[in-house]
């Protein structure tokens, strides 16, 4: 389904207040700290102007930090008896707006990771009962790497619509029949897009695709050979040393996906949750086993297995490699490691050249 | 669509004493049709509740002809473990599974099979040995060594004799006691006057990975290809589903790709798991 309009600014405002009377609406709004995605009460919230990415991606909304799964609970009979939250998850009707091309892809990799011989009902339950409204990527930050990966700073699916910013208005591309029903019933506010429409849309984002790929980062065919050849390379022990092993980078990144599972007792004990947990492979619980055996003990094999799932793994995982280049976990990271330094060093043998960021 | 992560409610029906600080526990599901069709392969795991405690992941040890219930053999170690070792008979716990690939039983058919084990590492190997006893015939010769700590800690201690009408069975402590007879040392002792008969050879093991790493060695040392040394590895598998990314070794979910793998396999793995 391929059709553009568009949308005058000031009309956004009407656009987004009908869309709250049938859906909660998720979408950017800017706080102290940044950028965040949450849930909105009112138009004005919404922020549909930040650059590059939110600072948190729009994981949480699918794949929650704590997921709590079902009830556990003893009858006095001493019968138990199971209540399954997923029931829960599945109400409610959701559009997520804002969403950028690399946080798209990420909810793409998610699919992929989350479906297939077995299916996650929870994560599975959120995506169908959201509607993604993406919006291409007019402004990148620092670190961000999505062209060289191919995932931004446009993207041809995964969204319901997508605005793309032109100043006084949005090109409108719907890419579902979700996606069109949201604007069929609203055609008072849209325009048929002319051609010029699409064609500024297009300058936009090849401008845009350009300035990312002005930094010079290695293609992405040699970055999984690279890997291979240099899995037991010196480079691991300099980069597993600076690492502090803090998680920050799984927690920000838009495909990390690893948790665990516990139960948390209430008080009587009689009852009580289980729940899922967002963990990370840089923690050294991650691959203990009840014997006290810890598979990846010393901080650079942990530091490694991140790289090596985002890079090479997932290619046989999922048939891509699960980074999308939004270089969130470059900023949050307190020992300064860039991820695409890793990889440029890897790829080329050389140091990198952004010697400030080291 | 039925939610994977709900366990099934199931209870204790017996719990027998195997060595210190290891018991086995004989579970029942309770829904009559979900455990009709509870079918594993030997070398599978199932995930198991322990309401308040959390689930972990055991292999199931007995017989895979056998319907009504089944078995775990579990030795007091984490949290889990702790909370089941607190639970009697008719208590209830909560099953999720079987999850996995177990030992590639076709393939071995027609030839003969040495299994390996260490200490509890023979808990997944019970059921292919009940598999083989059962169907004797379709298998050459078949040998277990048996390896663990002390002779306290020498878990299914009364299926030895009757294994032994079937099958060559030969033990080893590491730490022998004064009325031990039989061999000390660690496993790979037991492959001193070991030479394969012939090309058509599987062996099987589990164990400790100190103790895989040298048996695997031990094995290829002796001629056998790596397509043919399988072992089962363990890892921490939470979900059983290759989601949770906790069990994943090399690339590879040991919980749906595994827990039994061949040499061959994990070789050329970057992490090396043995």
């Amino acid at each position: 389904m391929e059709r553009f309009l568009t949308i005058d600014k000031g009309l956004m405002g009407s656009f987004l207040e009908r869309v709250m009377k049938y859906y909660q609406l998720i979408a950017p709004v800017r706080t102290e700290k940044g950028v965040l995605f949450e849930y909105i009460s009112g138009k004005e919230e919404v922020d549909l102007t930040y650059s590059g990415h939110t600072i948190l991606p729009p994981k949480k909304f699918f794949f929650p930090p704590v997921e709590e799964m079902f009830v556990y609970e003893y009858e006095d009979s001493g019968n138990i008896r199971l209540y399954d939250l997923l029931d829960e998850v599945s109400k409610g009707k959701r559009v997520i707006v804002g969403v950028k091309p690399c946080d798209i892809n990420g909810l793409l990799v998610l699919d992929k990771v989350f479906t297939g011989e077995y299916n996650d009902p929870y994560y599975t339950a959120r995506r169908k009962n959201t509607l993604v409204v993406g919006l291409t990527c007019s402004r990148p930050m620092e670190y961000c790497f999505c062209a060289y990966l191919n995932t931004g700073p446009s993207i041809k699916r995964g969204f319901d619509i997508l605005l793309s910013d032109l100043g006084d208005r949005y090109v409108v591309e719907v890419g579902s029949e979700d996606g069109w029903r949201l604007v069929k019933f609203n055609l008072d506010l849209f325009s048929e897009a002319r051609k010029d429409d699409i064609e500024e849309r297009e300058k936009l984002l090849i401008k845009v695709e350009e300035d990312i790929r002005s930094k010079g980062l290695p293609y992405l065919e040699t970055i999984e050979r690279g890997l291979r050849e240099k899995f037991s390379d010196e480079i691991w022990e300099t980069y597993g040393k600076k690492c502090l092993a803090c998680g920050k980078c799984n927690f920000t990144c838009p495909t990390c996906r690893c948790f665990t599972i516990s139960d948390e007792p209430n008080p009587d004990l009689k009852s009580g949750k289980r729940v899922r947990i967002w963990d990370s492979c840089h923690f050294l619980s991650f691959t203990r086993v009840a014997s006290g055996e810890v598979f990846r003990r010393d901080r650079p094999s942990r530091f490694k297995q991140r790289i090596y799932h985002k890079f090479v793994y997932s290619i046989n995982e999922i048939g891509s490699i699960s980074c999308v280049g939004c270089g969130r976990c470059v900023e949050v990271c307190p020992a300064k490691i860039n991820i695409m330094d890793v990889v440029k060093e890897v790829t080329f043998g050389v140091k990198p050249l952004s010697a400030k960021i080291g | 669509m039925s939610n994977p992560y709900l366990p099934k409610l199931a209870k204790i029906e017996s719990i027998k004493d195997e060595a210190p600080e290891t018991k086995t526990f004989k579970i029942k599901i309770l829904d009559e049709r979900i455990r009709n069709s509870f079918n594993f392969s030997p070398g599978q795991f199932i995930e198991l509740t322990v309401f308040g405690y959390g689930e972990a992941p055991f292999s199931i040890t007995s017989s895979p002809m056998i319907h009504e219930s089944f078995s775990i053999t579990v030795r007091r170690m984490g949290n889990v473990t702790k909370g089941l070792f607190r639970l009697r008979e008719g208590d209830f716990v909560g099953v999720r599974g079987p999850f996995g690939r177990g030992w590639p039983i076709e393939k071995m058919k027609g030839n003969d099979v040495l299994v390996i084990a260490g200490g509890i590492g023979l808990a997944p190997l019970k059921p292919l040995i009940e598999y083989i006893i059962l169907h004797r015939k379709m298998f050459n010769n078949v040998k277990l060594f048996y390896g663990a700590k002390t002779p306290k800690d020498i878990i299914y201690k009364d299926f030895f004799d009757e294994w032994r009408k079937y099958i060559d069975v030969e033990l080893t402590v590491d730490f022998a006691e004064k009325d031990w007879s039989g061999h000390s040392g660690p496993v790979t002792v037991l492959f001193k006057n070991f030479r394969p008969s012939s090309d058509n050879i599987y062996s099987v093991q589990c164990g400790p990975p100190i103790m895989m790493h040298f048996v695997t060695r031990q094995l290829s040392s002796i001629g056998l290809p790596p397509e043919k040394i399988y072992f089962s590895l363990e890892r921490n598998m939470k979900c059983g589903m290759g989601f949770c990314g906790k069990c994943m070794t090399g690339g590879r979910y040991v919980c749906k790709e595994g827990p039994v793998f061949n040499y061959s396999e994990v070789k050329n793995f970057l992490e090396t798991p043995v």
